[in-house]
């Protein structure tokens, strides 16, 4: 038996050595060549690939239900006040939205097939449902549960009423109609983990409007020089934020 | 067999030193910068009256001047006559270079003769009627062609008289800096003119847009490597230095400094922006955003990239190369001595007209700079031509 797998192995290594100029010339294994550039860096007018805002207008992946039923719980999960407006006035649902109708949404850079084990909570989602389906499934039980409970949507509670479904939800008090493999806190946390990265990542994506996070916090966005101010200690940076477009 | 060596020297040296001096010549009437690096032509010269493009020089028979001879080579040069008596167009710089001497003309045939020859068929006359008339510019000789041999002027010293030979004669400065009247014709005085979508700036003593506040020194470093503690060339500029400037000697780059810091201010730019404040408070935001990473919060730059604060290009009385190379950015002069060439990146897409002539405005009028304000449809001029030309 070892004999045999010794010699597979043998067998399958001088096949695969075989195969590396079959392929070399084949599938064009080495089709990313080098180029040299010598004398000067090369340079052309208007060179640039300037960043594409998202449109902050409509609906490109919810339905009007399902838009306002997130708009309502991302101004809960950020309560408007004192430091910054709430997260529906921060866009963090045109956010959702925008990542949910692109390549986050269809899982384009995760493997989505069988087998569908269930797997440990640190390995994530191991289901076959991308994240646009889970917010789908997810939102449709939200919805049925409140009008179960209520008799209402999720966007028609009161404030009150919002905070104690999310805290259901969030502490397995509640349990929504969702599908083996996706709990409802997973559904919660993902939601939650969204609403923040819409809240502070660039305006360009939707979120974050009028970088009020990043005024909230100090943080200078995409400025790229700090020579005047690297050797101020436990001094706030004083200037505004900057997004990727250039907006301050 | 030493002997043999040693007598094939002392033949080859003077022919090559002979070939030498005509490459020299080359350099300052910087040939390459019109008829490419390997002087087979090719490169298409955007005029007021339409495209020229530049002949092949090589000694190629069929395509070339292969079949001139040293006469029909000085009668070009110093007559604007090509071979058989056909007026060249004064974009060939004739004017300037019938100021060469005839040995210097004949230096520059030699080496000519030795150069490569290419097969490169090029047409020439593209411009628009009726300037493609070629026999018309028998006329524009008469009114405009003077041609002189050059003339020192005795109150002056002899580094004067020679940076005045190289700007007016070969060097041909004023190709580019000097405005030019309706026909086209040099009106001489180096105050700085349009050509090609650029500004050439303005070469006369003015302290706001000339060359007033450079000590020569720092002119000699700006024609050697392409940049000083005041400004960085780009663009035409740019070529004129990497092909010519940069390749002269030390004494004739001197020269060139003593005769043009001995011009006379010129008109000026125009003046200050009056009742701008609304672009200037634009503007420095817009400068402290996006510009003030590099050009620096005083406007001083760095050791790569140029300062802002007292360069001539901003501060020309046209924003013409200004706005050019905010919007579509700008390749500096790669030299031996400074051989980075720093690049400005293009902004169009990032800043409407409205902001670009707001942030122009700032830079003219800030850190003691003078300069007049920029419109907001000066620059949608200029973006529209430059997107058409590119």
């Amino acid at each position: 038996m070892h004999t045999d797998a010794r010699s597979l192995s043998r067998r399958r290594l001088l096949a695969s050595v075989a195969a590396v100029p079959i392929l070399a010339a084949t599938a064009d294994f080495f089709s990313a060549s080098g180029r040299s550039i010598s004398g000067q860096v090369p340079w052309s007018p208007f060179a640039g690939a300037p960043p594409r805002p998202v449109n902050p207008l409509g609906w490109y992946f919810f339905t009007p239900g399902e838009a306002a039923a997130v708009e309502a719980i991302v101004d809960r999960l950020i309560p408007a006040d004192h430091l910054t407006p709430g997260g529906k006035d921060c866009g963090c649902a045109v956010f959702i939205d925008r990542q949910l109708a692109g390549s986050f949404g269809q899982a384009n850079s995760l493997y989505t097939k069988a087998p569908f084990a269930v797997g440990l909570p640190i390995q994530g989602y191991q289901g076959d449902l991308t994240p646009a389906g889970r917010y789908r499934l997810g939102l449709r039980a939200l919805a049925d549960y409140t009008h179960g409970a209520y008799k209402k949507d999720f966007v028609q509670l009161s404030p009150a009423e919002q905070d104690a479904v999310l805290n259901g939800l969030d502490t397995g008090k509640i349990v929504l109609k969702l599908k083996p493999g996706f709990s409802t806190r997973e559904f919660f946390e993902l939601v939650l983990q969204n609403t923040m990265e819409g809240f502070f990542a660039d305006p360009l994506y939707g979120g974050n409007r009028g970088m009020a996070s990043w005024k909230m916090l100090g943080f200078p966005g995409a400025r790229y020089d700090y020579r005047d101010h690297i050797d101020k200690h436990n001094v706030r940076y004083p200037r505004d934020p900057v997004s990727i477009y250039g907006e301050a | 067999m030493r002997c043999f060596i040693l007598a094939a020297l002392l033949i080859a040296t003077p022919a090559f030193a002979a070939n030498e001096a005509g490459k020299y010549q080359s350099v300052l009437g910087d040939c390459e910068g019109c008829h490419g690096r390997n002087l087979a032509g090719g490169v298409a010269l955007a005029t007021p009256f339409g495209k020229l493009v530049t002949p092949n020089i090589t000694p190629d028979v069929a395509t070339g001047i292969g079949t001139w001879s040293q006469e029909d080579f000085r009668k070009a040069m110093k007559q604007g006559m090509g071979k058989g008596g056909k007026p060249l167009y004064p974009a060939m710089p004739y004017v300037n270079y019938a100021l060469m001497p005839d040995a210097d003309v004949a230096a520059l045939w030699t080496y000519i003769r030795t150069v490569k020859p290419v097969r490169n068929s090029v047409d020439v006359n593209q411009l628009k009627f009726p300037f493609n008339l070629r026999f018309l510019m028998r006329g524009w000789n008469l009114l405009f062609f003077k041609p002189a041999p050059f003339a020192n002027d005795a109150s002056k010293n002899a580094a004067w008289n020679r940076g005045e030979y190289l700007v007016e004669g070969p060097a041909h400065c004023g190709a580019c800096h000097s405005p030019r009247n309706f026909f086209g014709a040099d009106k001489g005085g180096l105050s700085g003119a349009s050509l090609q979508g650029w500004w050439a700036p303005d070469l006369t003593g003015d302290g706001r847009a000339g060359l007033g506040a450079w000590s020569n020194d720092e002119l000699v470093q700006y024609l050697q490597t392409g940049r000083n503690a005041h400004s960085l060339a780009s663009g035409p500029m740019a070529e004129a230095v990497e092909n010519s400037t940069s390749r002269m000697t030390d004494s004739d780059l001197n020269a060139i400094a003593v005769y043009l810091k001995d011009l006379p201010p010129g008109p000026g730019n125009g003046g200050g922006a009056t009742g701008a404040e609304a672009q200037m408070q634009a503007g420095a935001r817009i400068y402290q955003v996006s510009c003030a990473a590099c050009h620096g919060g005083d406007g001083k730059g760095s050791a790569i990239f140029p300062p802002l604060a007292g360069n001539p290009i901003v501060t020309q009385s046209s924003p013409e190369t200004l706005a050019r190379v905010v919007l579509a950015g700008a390749k500096g002069a790669a030299t031996v001595k400074s051989p980075t060439g720093p690049a400005m990146p293009s902004f169009a897409w990032r800043w409407n007209d409205e902001q670009v002539a707001a942030v122009l405005t700032y830079i003219r009028n800030n850190w003691r700079n003078v300069a007049p304000a920029v419109s907001a449809d000066t620059v949608t001029k200029i973006r529209t031509s430059l997107h058409s030309a590119s």
